[in-house]
């Protein structure tokens, strides 16, 4: 069985700065995997060529077995991987329910149809309202997002990110910028929203990182100088002299 | 060959004069992101400027304070109008811009009238420069190309030289560093346009004895400045430069070979269908480049845009 | 292997009626039936006449703000589908025989398909971007279009135009279209249907992409849209829709030159959908109706009506960009609360000030006028339906005056209005 996605000496420059420099990861099917790693270290990057945002330089990215070189964020969508910004990025003159049914358009068949009422669908409505009850929005769901709370417009960058219903599913610090209680209603959140499905993400919150992760990897400048369960990264002498054992005082 | 050259020279002074325009174009949307669908219309209050102010102190002091008239009338717009309406994004700042191109015309055409006004070359460049084969290339044409040519390197030095080009380099890239290290980026933006919009003046004045001074001037080479800036790659001075002499010069020289259709057409093993008037073709046959000199840029934007969809030197997306 | 193709067990096989989304049709037939009487109302022939041309405008800046309200996109060339479009019908008038096949109300969609395969030719390449660029290269080919029109003398007539006659038509239902008040119908009908129709296009799952591309385009591609085939889809519709107009108008008048076609003209829908307000569907219909009666009345008042439209044009653009349509909506709030009432005096007193020094303002604009351009000598005039000598004091004094105090009430006035607005959208019971 192919791995759900799988990087293949994996290289990115930007001019003459190589900011990935020949990453091999795989990461399996239903496994939670969790990329940490100091300011700097290319995560964000990572997650930009996975998703087709940015083209590769060398190596391959294969998404259960199939090269996704070359191809464009929407085709590597509808291959099944979405992700989530590290920056809110919703729709935020529609409502919280239009984000939603938005996003599961094209999944439900959808594409580009001229010829339905998007109103007239109940499958539609219904799977929308029940993504907005599994995010908490419910109460929000006639107002614009744009006016929607941090923490609200968070969730809501989940729900639109696991709507179409990939089974790949990147999220880019979905914690970043929280408090604590919202930080523990996220993780939550994503820990029932991705049941069963392969889960990548970034986070700089080590609470959340071993709360979440059964696989960890980490990169240093451009590099993955260790992947294991979080108890083999925590011991892993390397990983301590980089990362994480200041991060883990400081925790 | 002597043909060629005067053509040469004709063609330069038309591309300099659009590079004045596009250059300020340019430069103000690589800065602020917007494009002033208005900057004829600064050119054309230049020229309207230049001729109230040689009404009463002559056509030097109008070259010199119609400018800075312009300019500072830019940076009002700037200050007081585009400012406010930045908060509601890009596509209602054009739909201002444009509005602000209509009302501009139809103040000029409050204040002026709708008639050509009676602005010419001033007397001391009323001369012959030299000749090429019979054909007299006046003074003026030199002059132009000589102001033209001097904007251009004190631009290039301002850009390149100076503290304050560097910060302007900076902001176009990165204006929330740049804010961040202490400069005043409104205050840069506001320049900028002001500056930008003073260059368009200044080739108002200048080719407003030339091409005419009336409500219709901005029309006329306003969409065409924008082509260039197209074909230019938007936000690339370089690129604009070199649209702007490939443009006059493509003009100026299908206006003044009559290359025909016919003949084209004829060469390439095409028989003529007969009779001609009846054929569906019959515009092709008689298509001749004088009569389609003046949308040949446009043409050339539409090719650029589908086989180089960022212009020539473009880099960046909008 | 692409999902693309197999078939999706989740596609809704079953259409049900969801309660709470199902289309309003309380303003539908309500519109049905105002433009089923108005030609009753008004009878002149001129009346008819302004209201063919109030429909026309309708159906295209409706096309218009698909782009512009829905899909984001600004184009400065847009009247050009919509003359195509016009162009072809004329053509297809002068086709003796294929004319005297086919009923005039169809000719429409003849108009419609011209100028959506203008538009895929041209959305081809011009959609690859949104905002500016797609701004120039509308405002391009659009230029590279008219200009044609004195070159493609075949198709465009050259500088007089192309003119047919509708009346060669198959009789429709023995109706031969020889009067104004037949054409007004057909419009009228072909009104209804393009504006559903375009109602309806905003309601489907393409429509709703279009929105959401233009508030978020990248976000939409991670979602599985191309923002670019979105775009493209809806410049088609929208092309569509232009050349409906343009075939209407071709029928309407009998006439299409240049003037269809030219950056004029796509100026004139921009300025009419953005005044109407593109926020709302029923913006661009506001717009088309105030724009045509202000243009009929105001342009044989004065000759500086382009210098006001500038005017109200630019302090809309800053001060409005909702258009009448934003405005309109702005008091919903207050009208749900019940209090809307309570603006109706403090808006009396300052825009009824305002109005005032509006009108003091444009006469002084009109004096200015008359004394610098009218011929030598000539030194009567008349504003507001009084003659007098524009070189005298009095008529200066009193324009002045009602321009003064006119906008210093409206000033003094503006903060108890604001006070009132407050007021207004404010629950009772609540503090602040």
């Amino acid at each position: 069985m192919n791995p759900a996605l799988e990087l293949d000496n994996l290289t990115k420059s930007f001019g003459k700065t190589e900011i990935i420099r020949g990453v091999d990861l795989s990461i399996g099917k239903g496994e939670r995997h969790a990329i940490i790693g100091p300011n700097g270290a290319g995560k964000s990057t990572l997650f930009n060529l996975i998703t087709g945002r940015f083209p590769q330089t060398g190596g391959s990215i294969r998404l259960h077995g199939a090269d996704l070189a070359g191809k464009a964020p929407f085709e590597i969508n509808r291959m099944g991987l979405s992700r989530s910004f590290q920056i809110t990025n919703i729709f935020p003159k529609m409502t919280v329910f239009e984000n939603v049914r938005c996003s599961l358009l094209w999944s439900m068949g959808y594409r580009y149809n001229f010829w339905s009422m998007v109103g007239r669908s109940r499958a539609l409505t219904d799977s929308a309202d029940e993504i907005l009850d599994q995010i908490n929005l419910t109460a929000r769901r006639d107002l614009p997002a744009g006016v929607l709370s941090y923490a609200e417009q968070r969730a809501l960058e989940i729900g639109i990110t696991i709507a179409g219903g990939a089974d790949v599913i990147m999220l880019d610090e979905p914690t970043a910028g929280m408090s604590h209680s919202e930080t523990d209603y996220i993780v939550d959140l994503i820990r029932v929203v991705t049941e069963g499905k392969t889960l990548v993400m970034v986070e700089h919150d080590m609470g959340v990182v071993f709360g979440l992760a059964d696989q960890i990897s980490v990169l240093v400048y451009g590099e993955i100088i260790a992947t294991g369960t979080p108890e083999a990264v925590r011991a892993n002498p390397k990983v301590q002299e980089a990362y994480l054992g200041e991060a883990l005082e400081a925790h | 060959m002597d043909l060629i050259l005067v053509n040469l020279i004709d063609g330069l002074v038309t591309g300099l004069l659009l590079f004045m325009l596009s250059a300020g174009l340019t430069l103000i949307f690589s800065m602020m992101g917007v494009l002033n669908f208005a900057h004829a219309s600064f050119y054309m209050l230049g020229a309207y400027f230049a001729f109230q102010i040689s009404l009463y102190l002559g056509f030097w002091m109008g070259l010199l304070i119609a400018p800075l008239a312009v300019g500072v009338m830019g940076a009002g717009v700037e200050r007081y109008g585009l400012r406010r309406v930045h908060q509601y994004g890009h596509v209602p700042e054009l739909i201002f811009t444009f509005g602000l191109a209509l009302l501009i015309e139809e103040l000029v055409q409050f204040i002026w009238g709708k008639n050509q006004m009676p602005y010419s070359t001033p007397e001391i460049l009323q001369f012959t420069a030299f000749s090429i084969a019979g054909n007299s290339i006046p003074a003026y044409k030199i002059f132009m190309i000589f102001i033209s040519i001097a904007i251009f390197i004190g631009l290039l030095y301002v850009l390149t030289r100076t503290r304050v080009g560097m910060i302007i380099q900076a902001a176009l890239t990165y204006p929330k560093t740049v804010e961040a290290l202490g400069h005043n980026v409104p205050l840069i933006f506001m320049g900028v346009f002001g500056v930008g919009t003073a260059l368009a003046g200044v080739a108002g004045v200048i080719a407003g004895p030339v091409l005419g001074t009336f409500p219709g001037m901005a029309f006329v080479l306003g969409s065409i400045v924008f082509v260039t800036i197209v074909i230019g790659g938007l936000g690339s001075l370089w690129g604009a430069l070199v649209a702007s002499l490939l443009i006059g010069w493509i003009t100026t020289f299908s206006k003044a070979y009559n290359l025909r259709m016919e003949d084209v057409l004829t060469g390439l093993g095409f028989t003529k269908p007969e009779p001609i008037w009846d054929s569906a073709w019959r515009d092709l046959w008689s298509i001749t480049s004088p009569q389609i000199a003046d949308i040949l840029p446009y043409i050339l934007m539409v090719l650029i845009l589908i086989f180089r969809p960022y212009g020539l030197f473009g880099k960046r997306d909008a | 292997m692409s999902d693309q193709l197999s078939t999706d067990p989740t596609k809704p096989a079953q259409r049900m009626r969801a309660g709470s989304m199902t289309i309003p049709l309380m303003p539908w037939v309500l519109g049905a039936a105002l433009l089923a009487v108005l030609p009753f109302i008004f009878t002149a022939n001129s009346a008819i006449t302004i209201m063919n041309q109030m429909a026309i405008t309708i159906i295209f800046a409706l096309a218009y703000n698909m782009l512009l309200g829905q899909g984001g996109m600004l184009s400065f060339g847009h009247a050009v589908y919509a003359g195509v479009g016009g162009f072809a019908c004329v053509h297809i008038m002068n086709m003796d025989d294929f004319f005297a096949a086919i009923p005039l109300p169809v000719l429409p969609i003849f108009g419609g398909l011209m100028g959506m395969g203008l538009a895929t030719i041209v959305g081809s390449f011009s959609t690859r971007k949104a905002g500016t660029v797609f701004a120039m290269i509308s405002l391009g080919v659009g230029e590279l279009i008219a200009a044609c029109s004195v070159i493609i003398v075949a198709f465009f007539g050259g500088e007089e135009g192309v003119s047919g006659d509708r009346t060669y038509g198959l009789p429709f239902f023995g109706v031969e279209f020889l009067q104004q008040i037949d054409v007004y119908y057909l419009i009228a009908v072909w009104l209804m249907i393009s504006a559903a129709l375009m109602y309806l296009y905003s309601r489907t799952p393409l429509g709703r992409m279009a929105n959401a591309v233009r508030d978020n385009p990248e976000r939409a591609e991670f979602l599985g849209y191309s923002a670019r085939w979105v775009r493209f889809y809806s410049f088609v519709a929208s092309g569509f829709f232009a050349g409906i107009a343009g075939a209407l108008f071709a029928i309407n008048y009998e006439i299409l030159t240049e003037e269809n076609l030219n950056t004029t003209q796509s100026g004139i829908i921009l300025l009419v959908t953005f005044l109407g307000g593109v926020g709302f569907f029923f913006g661009p219909i506001l717009g088309a109706i105030v724009f045509t009666l202000v243009q009929t009345v105001l342009s044989l008042q004065t000759e500086l009506w382009g210098f006001y439209l500038g005017i109200i044009f630019v302090l809309t653009v800053m001060f409005f960009p909702g258009g009448l349509a934003g405005l309109i909506m702005m008091h919903v709030p207050a009208m749900r609360l019940g209090k809307l009432g309570r603006l109706g005096v403090p808006y009396v007193k300052t825009l009824g000030a305002g109005l005032i020094g509006c009108l003091g303002a444009a006469a002084l604009i009109e004096m200015t006028f008359h004394v610098r351009h009218a011929s030598t000598g000539d030194h009567e005039m008349t504003v507001y339906w009084t003659t007098f000598d524009s070189h005298t004091v009095l008529p200066w004094v009193l324009a002045i005056g009602a321009t003064l105090v006119g906008f210093g009430i409206a000033r003094k006035t503006a903060p108890a209005l604001a006070e009132a607005w407050n007021d207004a959208n404010t629950p009772d019971g609540t503090a602040q």
